[in-house]
């Protein structure tokens, strides 16, 4: 009788313990970390414990320059598999937009409590132009300049404040096997170019890249490589790896990166390096903003459970620990307070660039700019096969036709 | 089931996978030629007849990415080939480890391309790079040279890094076909007064002909098709000195999203290949 009752018991209670499997929640995220061996599982487990009918798919996507995700992700769009939830960043927006590919998320921003735990600086930032809001803040980056200070010092130079600082410090650092400033001329150097020639006279506006200061400003730019040699002979190939590298092993004096190298820094050369923002010219400065954001995709049918994951991502002590894999800085207030992830004077650069802190405009020509115009234009400036002036006549049409 | 629909039925399923994994990504491909088709914009893919053929003609990127591959090809597949024949011909004679120098001989073309790529950028790196660090221990050079960094040297350097890769292929065929020629026939040349070099002329070149020509062919396409080394080593620069055509498409297809353009390259890319491949498929059929 009793065995029978409990074989009742479980048959009724069945379809009940049914439902609750099924009602379990998978939400696939999309990440990229610049370090391959960081693993966001420590993160994922704490936010599965607290939210027990959620599970997270973590994918690690390759990054290729951005080209390879942001393809990826546009694949994955049209054939109607994207994930819930990706990493993002700005200059995928428009075409995310474009594609209708992202669900707002401005009801749960405004009803989020840790909301104001992020500074309205980055919020604004974050807000798209058809004035609504798609992309959540994870982490941030703030380009700034690397200095050599005990060159600077040896040289009875003062650390660059304005374009004629760096200009002047460029040129008196540069000597044997040695130079003034490691420019990134490969892939991703048009942060350099933007902080040396948008903040000194250039700008994107209409007229902006070819007016008699623009044209100045990049003639200046060119002109520290083809006529004063203040770059490596290897500039225009040189990525990330050999800029960086130049700097650790003693062959440039300055260079152009953010906090995410700043152990790397103070590991090859302690004390001997440190960070400014970047100088400051005739347009005000340009600090390339560099975004991290969480989207979620307008075909996830479970944008609740996505956004809980996301927002868990950029609250407090979480989105400290997430920086920690990505290597770059928290974007909440209270996560800010003790930072300790890299030495101290290398935050202060990152906190007093912010105010001019500018992205690329968000328009569908920044991803060909940035991918493939600017490197193969500016290698040829470099070189001498087109002048400085056509590099920028180049720009200005692809911006503006 | 009548004579002439059985070998139909016996090759139905080699034909069904080779219409799937071929014919189908090639009638594709051909397809979004004719199409303005951009990958962020996938309503909208207006059908553009041979605009993008048109568009071509008048690009110079497609007439410079065009030079640079016949370079590429010329002095790649030509270089391979010297050095693999020379190495076949002396791996024929008999010396003392000819087995474990004709296993090491293979290495390079063991070597997955992108590791091949990454280790020549590091040998030729400006700062860091052992072509550089010996040429100055030997007085070769007097400054560092930046090998990829300038036109002039960028494409004899990814050049060379193909050739490293590609020799093999030409030492392990060409010393197979030497070896399948008959002694007798050196003999006989020897009996009838035949040195070195008649031997070579008269025997060994025309016993490898039929080999020499194929891997030839083989070689062509595979080098001209080939991207991944130049992708690695200079992703087509300094500018746009080492981007051959393959590249070309890729970047446009991949980095720029512009898969209508690119998917034009690769047609005319396959167009200009052609005739190398039905020359082999002709000498396959004999």
């Amino acid at each position: 009788m009793k065995r029978r009752h409990l074989l009742a018991t479980a048959l009724a209670a069945a379809p009940l313990a049914l439902a609750h499997a099924q009602k379990k929640t998978t939400i696939r995220w999309w990440y990229h970390f610049d370090d391959p061996q960081a693993t966001p599982q420590a993160l994922v487990t704490a936010f599965e414990a607290a939210n027990p009918d959620i599970t997270v798919q973590a994918e690690n996507i390759p990054w290729g320059g951005g080209a390879d995700y942001d393809n990826r992700l546009y694949a994955a769009i049209i054939a109607g598999n994207a994930p819930d939830t990706a990493m993002v960043k700005f200059n995928n927006q428009p075409r995310l937009i474009e594609m209708e590919a992202l669900a707002p998320i401005d009801n749960f921003v405004d009803s989020w409590a840790a909301r104001t735990d992020i500074s309205d600086d980055l919020w604004k930032l974050h807000r798209a132009p058809d004035g609504h809001r798609y992309y959540l803040p994870v982490q941030y980056v703030v380009l700034y300049l690397y200095c050599r200070q005990d060159w600077f010092a040896k040289a009875g130079l003062k650390l660059p404040v304005t374009m004629d600082d760096f200009t002047a410090a460029a040129v008196a650092l540069t000597g044997a096997d040695r130079w003034g400033f490691g420019l990134r001329g490969g892939a991703g150097g048009h942060d350099h170019w933007a902080s040396l020639v948008l903040g000194n006279g250039a700008t994107l506006t209409k007229g902006g890249l070819t007016s008699p200061a623009a044209l100045a400003a990049n003639r200046a730019f060119i002109g520290l490589f083809t006529d004063k040699k203040a770059y490596p002979p290897s500039a225009p190939n040189d990525g990330f790896v050999q800029t960086i590298n130049n700097m650790k092993a003693g062959r440039t004096a300055m260079t152009i990166h953010h906090i995410g190298s700043a152990n790397d820094m103070q590991a090859a050369l302690g004390d001997a390096i440190t960070a400014v923002p970047v100088p400051r010219g005739s347009t005000g400065g340009w600090a390339t903003f560099g975004d991290g954001s969480s989207a979620i995709l307008a075909q996830s049918k479970n944008r609740e459970a996505a956004w809980k994951w996301i927002s868990f991502l950029s609250t407090g002590a979480n989105n400290v620990a997430f920086n920690k894999l990505s290597g770059q800085v928290t974007v909440t207030t209270s996560g800010g307070r003790d930072w300790a992830m890299q030495p101290k004077r290398f935050l202060d650069a990152t906190t007093a660039s912010l105010p001019m802190a500018k992205i690329l405009p968000p328009s569908a020509q920044t991803a060909d700019f940035t991918r493939t115009v600017w490197p193969q234009t500016t290698q040829k400036a470099l070189l001498g096969q087109v002048t400085p002036d056509a590099m920028m006549a180049g720009f200005e049409k692809l911006y503006f036709g | 089931m009548n004579r002439l629909s059985l070998p139909w039925l016996l090759l139905a399923p080699a034909l069904l996978a080779t219409a799937i994994l071929v014919l189908l990504p090639v009638g594709e491909t051909m397809w979004l030629s004719l199409h303005d088709v951009i990958l962020y914009r996938p309503r909208s893919r207006p059908f553009v007849g041979l605009a993008n053929y048109a568009w071509l003609l008048t690009d110079t990127d497609f007439w410079e990415s065009l030079g640079h591959s016949a370079v590429w090809v010329i002095a790649s597949v030509g270089l391979q080939f010297a050095l693999g024949f020379t190495a076949a011909l002396l791996l024929n004679r008999a010396f003392p480890w000819r087995g474990l120098a004709r296993g090491l001989v293979i290495i390079p073309w063991a070597l997955p391309s992108v590791i091949i790529g990454m280790m020549w950028s590091w040998m030729l790196d400006f700062n860091l790079g052992l072509f550089n660090a010996l040429g100055m221990r030997l007085g070769l050079l007097d400054a560092p040279i930046a090998w990829l960094a300038q036109p002039g040297t960028a494409m004899a350097a990814v050049i060379l890094a193909v050739v490293w890769q590609g020799f093999p292929f030409f030492a392990v065929t060409l010393l197979a076909g030497l070896q399948a020629i008959p002694k007798e026939q050196y003999e006989a040349a020897a009996i009838d007064g035949a040195g070195t070099v008649s031997s070579f002329r008269h025997v060994t070149l025309p016993g490898l002909a039929p080999v020499i020509a194929t891997a030839l062919l083989l070689r062509m396409i595979w080098v001209a098709n080939s991207l991944d080394l130049i992708l690695v080593m200079t992703g087509g620069g300094p500018g746009t000195a080492t981007q051959t055509l393959p590249l070309y498409a890729f970047l446009k297809a991949w980095s720029g999203a512009d898969f209508g353009h690119g998917s034009a390259l690769a047609v005319v890319l396959a167009l200009l290949l052609l005739g190398v491949v039905i020359t082999y498929a002709a000498r396959a059929e004999r």
